[in-house]
């Protein structure tokens, strides 16, 4: 019987060969050549984006623990997503990130939209930049992924190092940000140095439709009520929870977009979504010069919302640069943009209210 | 008159802006009651004017006003809660019942409609996300469901120039403390229609801020604002006769909408003028 931990980023399943499936985010791969381990030299390296690994197959030995990074399909010839990988115990987690010890304090640190995607992602690359005994509160509206996502991280942490907890909460409704915010007055902060809010939570919107389209109120409310509201709103709640206080960091990020600065043709919902974000967490750095504000735009990544914009974008060009950008292997990996975003965090010299991209860093 | 309905910037509309179907919104104080009075005499016979508001009272007033002038020219009133999905309905029913006239040569909607929120709190107070809802949905979901409804009655045609105006802000560019609502909506609606002006290229899209004037939203700004600095700065604007009338205001835009050389999607502001 074979044992193993899952990786980070794909589940991935065991077959009665010992073999395992899955994908690795393009971004993962480059920190692996940067590795000094028997693992380069079993894999082939990465070639020019119109080759393909073969797949193979290797036997895990039962008495190591491997963390299990799959691979990505890196050609759109190759069919089969069955290129295999593993590792030696490692913590491939913290190589990723940066090689220094610094961290972000014993933290109340707030993920919403932590189900999938790059809240996910974060969830993984923040746990370890914590300190023991800081609480992670992970926020979505799907509790079965919300609570895989809690196993996965307490194993790859240790269970006493970090206290997980999930919100099931919809935060396009009042309820949802009341019943987050009540969670998180129920964790012992007084010990804590450091509140951490990601507002990440959003949506797309139809992007298949252009402004024309949208005559029903209603629709574009309920759009504006997740994206804008609810940010505001948690927002406000968690900084009421946890007010300014000597020896309290209160950091605030919004993930932002380059649509909150330029207009894209059949996104009229979601630029104006993260213009108004934008905006908002401007007024917020100059009310509250204690509070470290950022606008973080995390460039193009390989989620479902990326997959939502190459299918359905109503603009045929935009359609075309997307799906281009995911043939051409374009597409960030969430891990690739964490890192940045977690340098930012650590390096702690942004101006409070800026607006920083990808790939501008 | 103008032929100017191809991509980019039209030849001018010359004095007027021919026979035309005008929409104004929050016409009944301030400026746009003060857009509507300059507007209708560039308007010729034919023309109608559909002036929307809450108060039924006002929006009388102003017909009343306006019949003073060229009686050439029919005016509607709609008295309709932008806030609600009920009166933007209405407006855009009036509009398709006005835009019977296949001879019209201009259709202008502008988006003035808006209020400032409360300004004497600060976003660490706005934890009711039902109250942001309430803001969004008149300063921002309106404004984009009112000109998709207007669109979509008065389709484009050759020899039909549209010209599509959000009254913007300098709060749309920087954040003002104890501002948060009015400067996010202002920020939203901007990019709103900047993303118009990139799907549509036959319109012609603009984001006019008209600059600090004075009426009974600047009133509310200095007596409400949170933030001393900035209600000093209001009080001061106010106390030295820096305001604008909306009168000087809607003159520098009028000139601008009938020269008809500006950008689509572009931000202009009084003072750039």
């Amino acid at each position: 019987m074979l044992g193993f931990r899952r990786g980070c980023f794909e589940k991935v399943c065991v077959s009665s060969h010992g073999t395992i499936r899955g994908r690795v985010p393009r971004g993962l791969w480059k920190e692996q050549e940067q590795l000094e381990t028997p693992v380069k030299r079993q894999l082939p390296p990465p070639g020019p984006s119109s080759t393909f690994l073969p797949p193979h197959t290797h036997t895990l030995d039962p008495s190591h623990t491997f963390w299990i990074v799959p691979f990505k399909k890196i050609s759109p010839s190759f069919d089969s997503q069955t290129s295999q990988a593993f590792f030696p115990k490692r913590p491939i987690m913290e190589d990723l990130i940066s090689r220094e010890p610094r961290d972000l304090g014993r933290a109340l640190c707030i993920i919403t939209g932590a189900s999938k995607g790059y809240g996910r992602a974060l969830a993984f690359q923040l746990s370890c930049r914590l300190k023991p005994r800081s609480v992670l509160v992970l926020v979505a509206r799907s509790t079965a992924q919300l609570n895989e996502l809690k196993e996965d991280i307490v194993s790859l942490c240790g269970q006493n190092k970090l206290d997980v907890r999930c919100v099931q909460a919809d935060l396009e409704e009042t309820e949802g940000v009341e019943k987050t915010v009540q969670a998180l007055k129920e964790t012992n902060s007084t010990e804590m140095d450091h509140v951490l809010l990601i507002n990440n939570a959003a949506s797309l919107g139809d992007v298949s439709r252009f402004a024309q389209s949208f005559t029903d109120p209603a629709e574009v409310n309920r759009y504006l009520s997740l994206n804008v509201s609810g940010a505001l709103s948690l927002t406000a709640g968690v900084l009421q929870a946890f007010p300014r206080r000597l020896g309290l960091r209160r950091t605030v990020v919004n993930i932002s977009s380059l649509c909150a600065l330029k207009p894209f043709p059949s996104w009229v919902l979601y630029c104006t979504g993260k213009a108004a974000r934008d905006m908002m967490f401007r007024v917020l750095a100059e009310e509250e010069p204690d509070v470290r504000v950022l606008s973080y735009a995390p460039g193009p990544l390989d989620t479902d919302m990326q997959l939502q914009a190459r299918r359905f974008s109503g603009d045929l060009n935009l359609r075309r640069s997307f799906c281009s950008m995911f043939s051409e292997h374009q597409l960030l990996s969430c891990e690739e943009s964490g890192s940045k975003l977690i340098k930012l965090l650590l390096d702690n010299n942004f101006p409070s209210g800026a607006h920083l991209d990808f790939y501008e860093l | 008159m103008s032929a100017g309905s191809g991509p980019g910037p039209g030849p001018g509309l010359s004095s007027g802006f021919g026979k035309a179907l005008v929409i104004i919104t929050g016409a009944s104080r301030g400026f746009g009651r003060a857009l509507a009075l300059s507007v209708a005499p560039r308007l010729s016979a034919g023309s109608v004017l559909v002036i929307s508001a809450r108060s039924e009272d006002r929006l009388l007033e102003l017909k009343r006003d306006l019949g003073h002038g060229d009686p050439g020219i029919t005016v509607r009133c709609v008295v309709a809660d932008l806030g609600c999905k009920a009166g933007v309905e209405s407006l855009i029913t009036e509009t398709r019942d006005s835009a019977t006239d296949p001879g019209i040569q201009t259709l202008l909607l502008v988006n003035n409609a808006a209020s400032l929120g409360d300004v004497s709190r600060r976003c660490r107070d706005f934890t009711d996300v039902c109250e942001v809802d309430s803001y969004l949905s008149l300063n921002v979901s309106s404004a984009l469901c009112v000109t998709a409804g207007v669109l979509r009655s008065v389709p484009g045609r050759p020899g039909l120039t549209r010209v599509v105006l959000n009254i913007s802000s300098l709060c749309a560019l920087r954040p003002f403390p104890s501002w948060v609502l009015y400067c996010s909506g202002k920020a939203a609606r901007d990019m709103m229609f900047r993303v118009l002006a990139e799907e549509e290229p036959d319109l012609r899209v603009l984001n006019y801020a008209p600059g600090p004037l004075d009426t009974d939203m600047q009133l509310q700004a200095r007596s409400s604002s949170a933030d001393d600095a900035l209600r000093n700065t209001f009080s001061v604007m106010h106390a030295n006769g820096q305001l604008l009338t909306c009168e000087q205001s809607v003159s520098k835009l009028m000139k601008v909408l009938l020269e008809d050389t500006y950008p689509s999607g572009a931000h202009l502001d009084y003072y750039d003028l």
